[in-house]
């Protein structure tokens, strides 16, 4: 019986080992292609490069030959954050609700909450514009972060309601049964065990929305020119090397920003122990 | 009352010297801004780098361009009926004709331009003016295949098996299909020979791609051989892509690149003035530089010799195309595209 | 606040109904032409399968490379959990624009696959992938994987170790385990995980046209088509809200199935 199973068990972690290795393989490979791409001697993106150099991470932060770039960026950064942050209270105050109530209504609320998601966000865009020029407004920053909100909503409430399913309704008894208030219970139980889900939630959202093309196209202006947007002209006309550095730049912000968060957590959680 | 008037004369020589200096250090703003659209890419870099300060330093008036392909600009446009998100479109014939049936367009007065006398003679109207023509035909990799001499090759190996195709959504597309339904018996209300044809070969096929993916398919060596015009061979080229461009032996495409303004345009004076900065002798021949490349319009400017023309003149030897007879067949095209193509 | 969101959200869905109901291009007058054209045309009924069956394929691979990949972490230690935290992240910080060049330079005729393949003599000629659904489903999933992995890391972490060891001293082999223990407790980050996918990848215009290539045709490229390159607008309208309903009625089946086996598995 245990050699049978000791047998199933190598069978066992050779399958997931496999199955989990090439998900790496594929999760990687093409970011490794745009990382060494990005770092080619030659005017245009190929690969493999003929040379290395960081001659186009000079150009993309040189604020003269790349400003309008830098600007589009940080347009794009402003909606995506302001959108993953309202994404956040607004997909966790509707996951709370909808847990609370799993009922029909519960139900076709939910799937209303998602719909954005499956609706392709081009005929949202055009829609959105349509409504906005009847209304006698011109697309604003202000309009494209509100396009942006209603189409990341769904990634913060998914995640977050998948770990709300997790919570244990007695331990919301027992802690009010104690005497803890709604908000207490909501601060001491609730909330750590579906911080993980908002935080997933919050940063898918925000990444949806800084590779948003759709939604910009229509909402976006001269004024609030959009990165993907700019990246995609750059790339067909020309193989500009620098839409390859821009995601260079972004994967060693991220890493870095990780790691620092990561610091940050690691000295709050020794510093309260 | 004596002190009353005092006041307001020192009052009102306050004001003037307000204003006065306010015109000094700021005699830009005075001028006031126009928004254009301009196509992505090698468009938006050049105009940034050569039309912006040029229209700053003449007529003092700043440029916000808004990178959009000429459809999109039209599909903005329509959905933001009378309230238009930018003052100028820039477009090629086949969106042009679209916007004119959607009546997009102020009325062009072309006595607002100090240029119009160097436009070439039948390209302004009263919709708009040129600033740049473009010349279609096919762009190879030398080093992998032959000189093909006209559209009947691309059918034939050893071009088929390389061949990258596009359908009727962009213009050069449109006018390469109709050109190669020409060679098969076809014409610009006839391009069932293209479609003909293209089953033909489309198992050898080597990728039926979207128009922004061409140039990566190129560059990797996906495919070797595509329609395509002189401007996107030569900044390619210029970029170390291994690519030249080949005249079809039945004579290359030509058609122009148009401005419009915008009906509803916020600063139409302002709109006038950036079409005359871009079609202005200066601007153009900078333009038509290297890694930009354009076929500039302006009969003062003397070409290049790496331009598929030795002046302006010979525009009208190209092979021409009427958009108000395609356009109206371009939705029906393209969905029997699909259906020919769809695995 | 929410009821801002759902206006927002309503409105412009509102407005595409009322496009959709227009017989002609220019909106000019009321009918079901465009829906009749949509409904009645063994071609579009067939990109709307397509589409759906994208979806379905890609969930599939997603949710198993996913589920072995998540093994494996919650397996490793804190070190190697933030390695792995951070790759599966990273497709989604590079943009969709130069992942298109990616996939070429990966998939192509002369790329890196066919260079391993060929230069191992597994084939003489070069495969095709590029263009093909199988190579669009590939790059599907690499993008799709964090929306995978995100939800169901998050519930996965939450399930106590000491359940998993219990099973295994009770002398239950992994793979036992893994079916009675791990997988009910991890369903529902496994269902959000799915529902992300598959919402985002039967939408995802770009990818499917520019990786998929002009002879796969889903809806929306035929959307893109008809709003951007021909303004047929109704039409347009008719397709967007035929993929929102068919995407919504597959969540809804797979919802309802869920419930089902749950109700039978307490019941």
């Amino acid at each position: 019986m245990v050699d049978r199973n000791r047998l199933e068990d190598v069978a066992y972690w050779l399958v997931v080992g496999g199955l989990g290795g090439l998900a790496l393989l594929i999760l990687t490979t093409p970011v490794v292609v745009v990382l060494v791409t990005s770092l080619t001697s030659e005017p245009s993106l190929q690969f493999p490069p003929p040379g290395l150099s960081l001659q186009w991470y000079a150009a993309l932060l040189d604020p003269e030959r790349s400003g309008h770039i830098h600007e589009a960026a940080l347009n794009s950064l402003k909606v995506a954050a302001w959108s993953a942050a309202l994404a956040m209270i607004v997909g966790t105050m509707a996951a709370l609700w909808l847990q609370r109530h799993p009922t029909a209504t519960g139900r076709t609320l939910d799937t209303v909450f998602m719909s954005p998601l499956v609706l392709p966000m081009l005929s949202f865009g055009l829609a959105a514009l349509i409504l906005i020029t009847l209304m006698r407004f011109r697309p604003s920053l202000m309009w494209l972060t509100a396009g942006h909100l209603v189409v990341v909503v769904p990634f913060v409430l998914r995640t977050t309601l998948a770990n709300l399913s997790q919570l244990d309704r007695a331990l919301l008894d027992s802690s009010r049964s104690l005497g803890a208030g709604p908000f207490y219970t909501f601060r001491r139980v609730t909330l750590p065990i579906i911080l993980p889900g908002i935080a997933a939630g919050t940063f898918l959202a925000f990444m949806a929305s800084i590779d948003n093309v759709p939604v910009s196209l229509f909402l976006s202006s001269a004024r609030t020119d959009m990165l993907p947007i700019r990246m995609w002209g750059m790339m067909e006309s020309s193989l500009d090397v620098r839409v390859a550095a821009a995601s260079g730049v972004l994967i060693v912000g991220a890493i870095v920003l990780l790691l620092v968060m990561d610091r940050l957590v690691g000295l709050t959680r020794r510093l309260s122990s | 009352m004596r002190s009353l008037n005092l006041d307001r004369r020192t009052f009102l020589g306050g004001a003037t010297a307000l204003a006065g200096s306010s015109a000094l250090s700021l005699p830009a703003r005075a001028a006031g801004d126009v928004v254009a659209a301009i196509y992505p890419g090698t468009w938006d870099e050049a105009f940034r780098s050569i039309v912006a300060p040029a229209l700053q330093e003449t007529k003092g008036v700043d440029l916000d361009l808004a990178p959009l392909y000429a459809v999109e600009q039209i599909a903005k446009a329509r959905a933001a009926r009378g309230l238009p998100p930018f003052d100028v479109f820039v477009l090629d014939p086949g969106p042009r004709a679209s916007g004119v049936e959607m009546d997009l367009y102020e009325p062009f007065d072309v006595s607002k331009l100090e240029n119009a006398s160097k436009l070439p003679e039948g390209f302004v109207d009263t919709f708009g003016a040129p600033v740049a023509a473009q010349v279609v035909g096919i762009a190879y990799n030398p080093s992998k295949l032959p000189k093909p001499s006209g559209w009947a090759d691309l059918f034939e190996e050893p071009f088929a098996s390389r061949l990258g195709l596009t359908g009727f959504q962009t213009t050069y597309g449109t006018t390469s299909l109709i050109e190669i339904a020409k060679i098969f018996g076809g014409s610009e209300t006839d391009v069932e020979p293209a479609f003909t044809k293209i089953k033909e070969i489309l198992p050898q096929i080597a990728a039926v791609a979207q128009p922004s993916a061409m140039a990566g398919l190129f560059q990797q060596g996906q495919i070797d051989v595509m329609y395509g015009n002189t401007q996107a061979v030569a900044t390619l080229k210029g970029r170390g892509v291994d690519i030249e461009f080949a005249m079809p032996e039945t004579g290359a495409i030509a058609f122009v690149t148009t401005m419009h303004v915008a009906k509803g345009a916020e600063n139409p004076a302002q709109a006038y003035q950036y079409i005359d900065t871009v079609v202005s002798a200066d601007v153009q021949s900078k333009l038509m530089q290297p890694p930009y490349n354009f076929i500039p319009v302006n009969s003062d400017v003397e070409l290049l010799a790496s331009l598929p023309m030795a002046s302006l003149d010979e525009l009208s030897t190209f092979v021409r195309h009427d958009w108000s007879v395609i356009n109206p067949q371009r939705a029906d095209w393209i969905e029997r595209f699909n259906r020919e193509v769809a695995v | 606040m929410a009821l801002l969101f759902v206006g927002f959200f309503a409105a412009p869905l509102i407005v595409l109904v009322w496009v959709s109901l227009h017989a002609d291009q220019d909106m000019t007058r009321l009918g079901l032409d465009s829906w009749r054209k949509f409904l009645g045309d063994p071609f579009y009924l067939n990109v709307a399968f397509d589409t759906l069956l994208l979806g379905v394929k890609t969930v599939a691979g997603t949710a198993v490379l996913g589920m072995a990949l998540a093994l494996l972490y919650v397996e490793a230690g804190v070190r190697l959990r933030r390695v792995l935290l951070i790759i599966v992240v990273l497709p989604l910080l590079t943009s969709v624009v130069v992942r298109t060049f990616a996939w070429i330079v990966i998939l192509g005729r002369e790329g890196l696959v066919n260079q391993v393949v060929m230069g191992l003599g597994l084939s003489a000629t070069p495969l095709r992938l590029l263009q093909t659904e199988f190579g669009l489903i590939v790059a599907l999933m690499q993008i799709e994987l964090p929306l995978m992995m995100l939800p169901l890391l998050a519930v996965m972490n939450r399930i106590d170790p000491r359940l998993v060891d219990a099973s295994v001293a009770l002398g239950a082999s992994r793979l036992r385990t893994f079916v009675k223990v791990i997988l009910p407790l991890s369903l529902p980050g496994l269902a959000a995980g799915c529902l992300l996918v598959f919402a985002s990848s039967t939408a995802a215009f770009i990818s499917q046209s520019v990786i998929g290539g002009g002879r796969l045709i889903y809806m929306p490229l035929v959307i893109w088509q008809q709003s951007v390159v021909v303004y047929n607008w109704p039409f347009a309208a008719v397709v967007s809200l035929s993929l929102l309903v068919s995407v919504l009625a597959v969540i809804a089946l797979f919802g309802w199935l869920g419930r089902l086996s749950r109700g039978r598995i307490d019941g």
